[in-house]
């Protein structure tokens, strides 16, 4: 069945570019340090805002910082926002949902009614307002996308559950004496999954953009640390004549969220023919 | 319908109490005292336990918690959200003298993202695994990935400051007062346009994602290989039982992009300086103004939860399969 998957997801040549590129950007952050050509930190004032060159392949900033070796190093805010913010969300999600959806009845009714409450609130809003007034730091972002992003995984892991938990293994496991949590998480788990798989691809895609936005407006993580939407920051203020702060840190953003949601997309084909309506 | 719509509004009373829960407990978690830090802001410089004790009174802060959560939401139900620390004005003047311009704005964007969004989604659907759908999908996911900010900000850079032919801030220009109403006029329009764009281009994603989808829902449906086994043309089936129903689901549509409409209006009210309520909870975050941050998270909350009423409404009203559902 997995090897059908594969099978079936690499007929696309755009997707197979989005996993090499996701790849790639992963093995950079990784090995940041290595391929970093100054220190991200090392100001220069005597090189401040030049433009790209051979000694700095993609210019400088205000502080005469070099961007490449600022934006090798802000990969990995990016992908451990992105990465970390989702299994959070997947394990709250998933929870919750299976909970929901093997229970059904009240432990139905208040999930439900809390992915309601949830949903209401306008995305950035929260997530602004806990990360700015809780103090920005990694890790207040990454509860704040835990506590806001988790709703769409509930919703599948439910949905799955409530279709699965009357099959004949489910009532099987039942009728040979094994307890709830193991029927949940040994045997209905496993086998909800798919569609929330397809949702992590789109929630790394999305916890990148919020970082980045965050980083943005001067709630990111703290300074000095570079983030590719710190470098944004910057460059808005010198949007007249230094492009290459514009240019190259909003690729990057672009390029990996967009990857994500490209794979996203093509493992709901694969995984989910019937698709599902929510972006 | 009618036990469709109490059993409807129940619960989106129930929502609302949730919602007011939840502001509270979160900005009541809040470390730090709310009081020190807004009056280690003021000019004062030698306080008295016996003045701080005071002014945590004025504010009910000398309180238990419960019995301060039921004195705030008396306030909301009679749109009373206290003042503003930093305006020193009654915080629902401040929201409701800007909240007219957030919802111009995002009512233009919203009416163009639908306008291009549907059509193309049900073109889509209809040529489904053609090369019109799949280029359609490619482009939609690659505009729905770029961050707006970024976008606003290569905007800017084109056409305010390469071309100088839109303005780059702001609301109107200097000397607004000074000029025609059809000048006037023109000058609104030319300030709209960057912010309409960046707030526009995401959302056609999800207009023509969920139409394409909710058509692609239809298209499998028995009725539907009825009308072809019985000789209707693709045309006819198209728009005659596919189109016809698939609008249906699209009216959900309006509350789900209400949250991130607002949600895009924070970015982009910060990057234009549109004066409206996205730029003011920005500001009132930054500045600690918790009267108007409990304020706008609850307001806003509350455009979700009615928008979303109102859908669930509509559709009810739309499809009685809905309301018979409800019934049983």
């Amino acid at each position: 069945m997995r090897f059908e998957v594969w099978q079936n997801f690499r007929r696309s040549k755009l997707a197979i570019v989005a996993v090499a590129y996701v790849a790639l950007i992963t093995a950079v952050a990784v090995a940041a340090p290595l391929l970093s050509p100054y220190a991200p930190n090392e100001a220069n004032l005597t090189d401040r805002l030049q433009p790209p060159s051979s000694r700095h392949l993609l210019g400088t900033d205000d502080l005469g910082r070099d961007v490449l070796a600022r934006m090798i190093h802000g990969s990995r805010v990016s992908l451990v926002v992105g990465y970390s913010a989702t299994v959070l969300s997947l394990i709250i999600g998933s929870f919750l949902g299976a909970l929901a959806g093997y229970y059904g009845g009240v432990a139905d009714w208040i999930v439900s009614r809390l992915i309601e409450i949830v949903l209401c609130f306008p995305f950035l809003f929260l997530v602004l307002g806990i990360v700015a007034l809780f103090k920005p730091s990694l890790y207040s972002i990454l509860v704040a996308l835990a506590l806001t992003s988790w709703t769409t995984e509930a919703r599948f892991v439910r949905a799955e559950f409530l279709r699965i938990r009357e099959l004949d293994y489910a009532q099987a496991a039942r009728a040979s004496g094994a307890r709830d949590p193991r029927i949940i998480f040994r045997h209905l788990l496993p086998n909800a999954l798919a569609p929330v798989i397809v949702s992590a691809s789109f929630g790394v895609a999305s916890a990148i953009l919020i970082e980045s936005a965050l980083s943005f407006l001067g709630f990111g993580v703290a300074l000095p640390t570079s983030s590719w939407g710190s470098i944004l920051a910057v460059a808005q203020e010198f949007v007249s004549y230094a492009w290459w702060l514009v240019v190259f840190p909003g690729t990057a953003i672009f390029l990996t969220v967009a990857a994500f949601n490209l794979i996203g997309d093509r493992l709901r084909d694969v995984l989910d023919p019937r698709g599902d309506p929510v972006l | 319908m009618l036990v469709y719509v109490v059993r409807r509004l129940l619960y989106a009373l129930l929502t609302f109490l949730g919602i007011t829960v939840a502001t509270f407990a979160l900005i009541h978690s809040v470390p730090g005292d709310p009081v020190l830090f807004y009056v280690s802001r003021g000019s004062l410089t030698h306080i008295t336990p016996s003045v701080l004790a005071s002014i945590r009174h004025e504010y009910y802060l000398d309180e238990p918690l419960p019995r301060q959560y039921v004195h705030w939401l008396g306030g909301v139900m009679r749109l009373d959200f206290g003042q503003s620390l930093v305006e020193r004005q009654p915080v629902a003047r401040v929201i409701f003298e800007k909240l007219p311009r957030t919802l111009l704005l995002n009512a233009i964007a919203f009416v163009i993202a639908a306008a291009i969004g549907i059509p193309v989604g049900l073109w889509s659907a209809a040529r489904a695994g053609r090369s019109f759908d799949r280029a359609s999908a490619v482009s939609f996911f690659l505009l729905y990935s770029l961050p707006t900010f970024w976008v606003a900000l290569l905007l800017m850079q084109f056409f305010s400051v390469k071309l100088g032919i839109l303005p780059v801030l702001g609301l109107t220009s200097d000397g607004y007062a000074e000029m025609t109403r059809a000048q006037q006029l023109v000058d609104r329009i030319r300030h709209l346009m960057l912010p309409v764009a960046v707030l526009t281009y995401g959302q056609l994603a999800i207009f023509a994602r969920f139409s394409r989808s909710a058509v692609r829902e239809v298209i499998r449906q028995d009725f539907v290989t009825t009308a072809r086994a019985k000789g209707v043309g693709e045309a006819g089936v198209m728009w005659r039982h596919a189109f016809r129903n698939a609008l249906l689901p699209i009216i959900t549509l309006i509350g789900l992009t209400v949250p991130y409409l607002i949600s895009g209006s924070v970015i982009v009210e910060d990057i234009f300086q549109w004066d409206g309520v996205g730029l003011l909870y920005f500001d009132s975050i930054r500045a600690r103004d918790y009267p108007i941050v409990m304020a706008l998270t609850v307001v806003t909350a509350m455009m979700t939860l009615l928008a979303t009423l109102l859908a669930d409404l509509l559709y009810a009203a739309a499809d009685p399969r809905v309301r018979l559902e409800a019934k049983r």
